[in-house]
């Protein structure tokens, strides 16, 4: 599934965005400007009858009512835009976020991004993306819309005042697209420098313990009064020409009330230089004076959200990049899930992470039994697992099930998995140890053997857990994760450091329970604990 | 305290804010006017032309006219040098209060700054900063509200004072009910929706470490799950954040219209001058009402302060005071549970112990960083605590455990080390700590861009640059944190014997952390934790 599936977008490249959904917002825009014709109308109504008879009339009392009801109407209508615009983003955001989730969270390992990185993607971009769909979406279709709307109102007043709105535009749509140009490659030549730039900031605060230690630190803070004054300067540059462009705006804006005043006063004095194209009264005039400064003004709107814009496609295109590259790897498919499991054997298998290599690495192991990788800590017996299946980024060597190759992904559903810090999911502490396998079953036995019997007598099954420990120790948290991958059921374990955080007894206990699964099943166990390793039937000695 | 950094930076731009204000007041006296002679012009310009051709003889239509077309060009322009000048001032003043907020962090007590998580504070240098760019166009927004209001006033009284009343209370009512009503409905939603933002973005890092079982046992929608009461109420918090800005900018608009429709009711003097204050008074509102914006604003920019302040206001260390010289003559003691080591000037001692028996630790209390070795160490007869950074930085040149390479280039990363560093001196560190002959291949040389935290070496090859950087430090003693990790040996056999020549050359002291028993010949001692 492609991107602009999910996304409710059309086709063109560079704005993607949501234009059947952006309606309501945008009828709600449009709604205001009708709001701003009935101000109008009531105040041209008003004058028109104060400038030909008696100013205090039942009429009169009805048109000041209509334009507080005008302002009521702008308004709700305003609200309304807003609120409806972030409702349909909402459930954009959901949806898009659920798919994140799902693609970055299993596989960051793989693709050798930091966590930071996946959690800006999937936090913080989708959050910057919003203000395209909730605001600027609706408010580009408004833009278009609600000049004309306005021009059909005024039309019925005065079509010269109207023709002449409208013959603004010409001239406004070409300084416009020469302003817009230039500001778009002066802001494609900025990004990049500013970019580097601001994670000078988060660098400098990273490596301030080394700064301070060398007492480099008024060097460092000249150097970061530098860059932030380049920033600056740099950042300028860029809204010069965003602010060029809306002083366009504003020229004809301004040029548009102008005209249709000038017109209209002279043609009520009968002074035009030219034959009067239409009788003209003050009411009708009025109207249009009065809807001339609305003319430009969803356009202003527009220019004030290009932020948004800005932001939300940048934001875009980072999401897009992440799930392109996330959803592009190959899936795991449970496709060995019935073979009995006979043996596993690694031939130089090398992991490659961004700054060091791992590896190469050979084992053969037979199952049933249980095997020990030992070496330093750092030394990669966590890549190795990791590795086995396919967990890491990049990687060379093969991995062979029962002597034949596989690809490592492959093996993930045939893996019960106990690692460093295992997954706590909010719920009950039963919900918990039973995430890999099916609810029913009985773990009583096993609670016992692990050592976790006092745990669980102490707080219960229906402990409540969150994701952060819940007081939890390092070492029961550690058990959780091994009760749930015995219980899973599966041919293969892969545990990495079983026993740390654990006191000799509760050690002892795990060392006898891991042995007597080992007994039908391959049990491949990361630790530096001697115990463990006396009692496994091979050792890989990494260093 | 960021209040007084914050005024200092302003007022270095008091020149681009001076004339921001001043472009901010024509430009919306301007747009107030504009549409004020407009409607009195037009009206005026129907009365005369229905009353004949004498009215219009009569009837002055080159001034207003000539007034609407400047007008219109001083708005524009206006509106343009206010936005470029006041965000000149801010931007330029925002930049001063970020090296000055750096300053006061590097600064601080070290194990005050250092108990925070960095990402923290680098979003407060970064964001919160950013935050503060409306408190500053504030001193802009202000006069130019103030100004079109003003303006609009003075249309209105010329229909007569009753009518300008309207406009003066309706004006105070907006300001009123803006002002109370914004933060009491915006400042709860924004906060809800920062918390749910941490909350979310920590069970995300949380998740993603366990990302092995997520995928062996098919755990996504769990997950999905266990994250939506936080993502639901990110959006719930948001949507009332939207619906506090509908509801405080449409009453707004309410009390505009509500006004334009009094001083029309309370307008003497003509249809003319009614026209010129309904539309003065309609433009004047509106300008008004900008200042909204500002209110909506205040909970964000009052929390950023607030974050800020506890960043500008930690505790400043102490001062420098012990005599350095004296103290690089004394010997170093390391002192723990049964087991003590004393090293004169020179001396070399390698500390030992499992991981998590506290190695980094020791190391950063040596240094200065942190304050929470159980062990003593003591320079002579001082407690390295009470010497404090500013005297054991002097003391102690170290290659920490994580590399900490600036995002820039080789050069700059050597040139930390202290000031005057010459290029033949890099040379030589880089020789001593093998890493000559692969800065030599660099395209760039010494001159090489580095990206963030060395990212285009690799580990072992950070490493050794880091070494190289505590080589030329300079001080009676080096720290090191094992400087050959991700090493092979062959090569971790020529770093061993070139620190070997140069400690003997230099005479300097060396307290070791490495687990590579390569190094382990280097030191005379060994100090178990």
């Amino acid at each position: 599934m492609s991107f602009s599936q999910v996304l409710p977008t059309d086709s063109a490249p560079d704005a993607p965005l949501g234009r059947r959904k952006s309606g309501a917002a945008a009828l709600w825009w449009l709604s205001d400007t009708g709001g701003a014709i009935l101000f109008a109308a009531c105040l041209a109504l008003l004058l028109g009858t104060w400038a030909s008879g008696p100013p205090w009339s039942e009429t009169a009392i009805v048109l000041l009512a209509g334009i507080v009801a005008s302002g009521i109407l702008r308004a709700g209508a305003q609200g309304m835009a807003g609120i409806s615009g972030q409702r349909e983003a909402i459930g954009v955001k959901r949806a898009l976020r659920t798919r994140l989730i799902g693609a970055l969270l299993p596989s960051g390992l793989v693709r050798g991004r930091l966590a930071g990185e996946d959690l800006h993607v999937a936090v913080d971009d989708v959050e910057a993306y919003e203000g395209l769909m909730a605001r600027f979406g609706p408010l580009k279709l408004a833009a278009v819309l609600s000049p004309l709307l306005i021009a059909v109102a005024v039309t019925f007043a005065s079509w010269v005042c109207a023709l002449i709105m409208m013959a603004t535009l010409l001239p406004f749509g070409i300084a416009m697209a020469f302003a817009g140009l230039a500001g778009k490659a002066e802001a494609e030549r900025q990004l990049q420098a500013l970019s580097r730039l601001s994670g000078l900031f988060v660098d400098r605060v990273a490596t301030l313990p080394v700064t301070l230690s060398f007492g480099a630190e008024d060097r460092v803070t000249r150097q970061i009064g530098e860059a932030a004054r380049e920033v600056a300067t740099r950042t300028m540059q860029v809204l010069r020409i965003a602010f060029l462009s809306s002083a366009v705006l504003e020229f004809f804006a301004a040029l548009c009330v102008a005209l249709v005043a000038v017109y209209c006063g002279f043609s009520l004095l009968g002074l035009l230089p030219f034959p009067a194209p239409e009788e003209l009264t003050l009411g009708r005039a009025f109207f249009a004076l009065a809807l001339a400064p609305e003319f430009y003004l969803g356009m202003r709107r527009m220019a004030a959200a290009y932020h948004d814009k800005q932001q939300g496609e940048a934001a875009c295109a980072s999401i897009e990049a992440a799930l392109s590259q996330a959803e592009s790897r190959p899936r795991a498919t449970p496709e060995h899930s019935n073979v009995p499991v006979c043996s596993l054997a690694v031939d130089h298998l090398q992991v490659a992470y961004a700054d060091n290599r791992i590896g190469p690495f050979c084992a053969n192991w037979q199952a049933p039994g249980l095997h020990a990788v030992a070496g330093a800590t750092g030394v990669g017996k966590s890549s190795l697992l990791h590795a086995l299946i396919g967990m890491t980024p990049e990687m060379s060597g093969t991995v062979a099930l029962n002597g034949e190759a596989v690809t490592p992904a492959s093996l993930v559903h045939l893996v019960g998995w106990a690692g460093q810090r295992p997954l706590l999911l909010p719920g009950t502490l039963a919900d918990n140890l039973m995430l890999g396998t099916s609810p029913d079953a009985d773990l009583g036995s096993l609670i016992e053997a692990c050592g976790l019997a006092e745990l669980v007598r102490l707080r219960g099954l229906d402990l409540a857990i969150d994701p952060r420990g819940s007081g939890l120790s390092g070492g029961e948290r550690r058990r959780i994760g091994l009760v749930r991958a015995i219980a899973s059921d599966r041919p293969i374990l892969l545990l990495d450091e079983p026993t740390a955080d654990l006191d000799g007894e509760s050690a002892g206990r795990v060392i006898q329970l891991i042995a007597e699964v080992a007994r039908d099943r391959l049990v491949i166990a990361a630790t530096h604990d001697p115990d463990l390793v006396a009692r496994s039937a091979s050792v890989v000695r990494l260093a | 305290m960021i209040d007084q950094l914050l005024r200092e930076a302003s007022g270095r731009q008091r020149r681009a804010t001076g004339v921001a204000i001043l472009l901010a007041v024509l430009a919306a006296i301007s747009g107030v006017g504009l549409l004020a002679v407009s409607g009195w012009f037009l009206t005026g310009a129907a009365m005369a032309g229905a009353a004949g051709v004498a009215a219009v003889r009569g009837f002055n239509y080159l001034t207003p006219s000539a007034a609407i077309r400047a007008f219109a060009v001083v708005r524009t322009l206006g509106r343009y040098g206010e936005r470029l000048f006041s965000h000149r001032a801010a931007f330029f003043a925002l930049a001063d209060v970020r090296p000055a907020l750096f300053a006061r962090l590097a600064a601080a007590r070290p194990e005050s700054v250092f108990s925070r998580p960095p990402g923290e504070v680098a979003t407060q240098l970064g964001s919160d900063v950013d935050a503060l760019e409306d408190a500053v166009v504030r001193r802009v927004t202000w006069p130019g509200a103030l100004a079109g209001g003003v303006t609009a006033l003075v249309a209105c009284l010329f229909a007569g004072p009753w009518s300008a009343a309207a406009l003066a209370i309706g004006l105070t009512a907006m300001r009123l009910v803006s002002r109370t009503l914004a933060p009491r409905l915006i400042a709860v939603p924004v906060r809800r929706r920062a918390d749910a933002l941490t909350r979310l973005k920590s069970a995300y890092a949380e998740y993603a470490a366990c990302a092995v079982e997520i995928t062996a046992y098919g755990l996504v929608p769990q997950i999905v799950e266990a994250m939506a009461p936080d993502v639901e109420e990110l959006e719930a918090s948001r949507l009332a954040v939207v619906n506090a800005e509908a509801l405080t900018q449409g009453l707004q608009l309410v009390l505009a219209a509500l006004t334009v429709a009094c001083v029309l009711a309370l307008a003497k003097g003509g249809a003319a001058l009614a026209a010129a204050a309904a539309l003065a008074g309609a433009a004047g509102a509106e300008a008004w009402s900008g200042l909204t914006r500002t209110d909506l604003q205040r909970p964000r920019v009052d929390d950023a302060m607030a974050r800020l302040e506890g960043m500008a206001s930690l505790p400043a260390r102490a001062p420098h005071q012990a005599d350095t010289d004296r103290l690089a003559t004394q010997s170093l003691t390391l002192a723990g549970e049964g087991i003590s080591c004393v090293l004169e000037p020179g001396g070399r001692v390698l500390i030992a112990g499992a991981s998590g028996a506290g190695k980094s630790r020791i190391l950063g209390t040596i240094l200065g960083l942190r304050a929470d070795a159980p062990q003593r160490v003591l320079v002579g007869d001082i407690e390295v605590r009470d010497l404090g950074l500013e005297t054991l930085r002097r003391l102690f040149g170290s290659a920490p455990q994580d590399a900490a390479l600036l995002a820039g280039t080789v050069a700059d990363n050597l040139r930390l080390a202290r000031q005057g560093v010459t290029e033949a001196q890099m040379w030589e560190a880089l020789e001593v700590a093998c890493l000559a002959d692969t800065v030599r291949n660099l395209p760039h040389g010494l001159d090489q861009w580095l990206g963030a935290d060395g990212a285009r070496l690799s580990g072992g090859q950070r490493k050794r640059l880091s070494l190289a950087r505590a080589l030329l430090s300079g001080r009676p003693w080096l720290v090191l944190d094992e400087p050959t990790e991700g090493l092979d040996s062959v090569t971790e056999r020529r770093v061993a014997e070139n620190l070997e020549a140069w400690l003997e050359r230099t005479g300097t002291g060396l307290i070791l952390v490495s687990h590579r028993e390569g190094l382990h010949a280097l030191a005379g001692y060994v100090f178990s934790l």
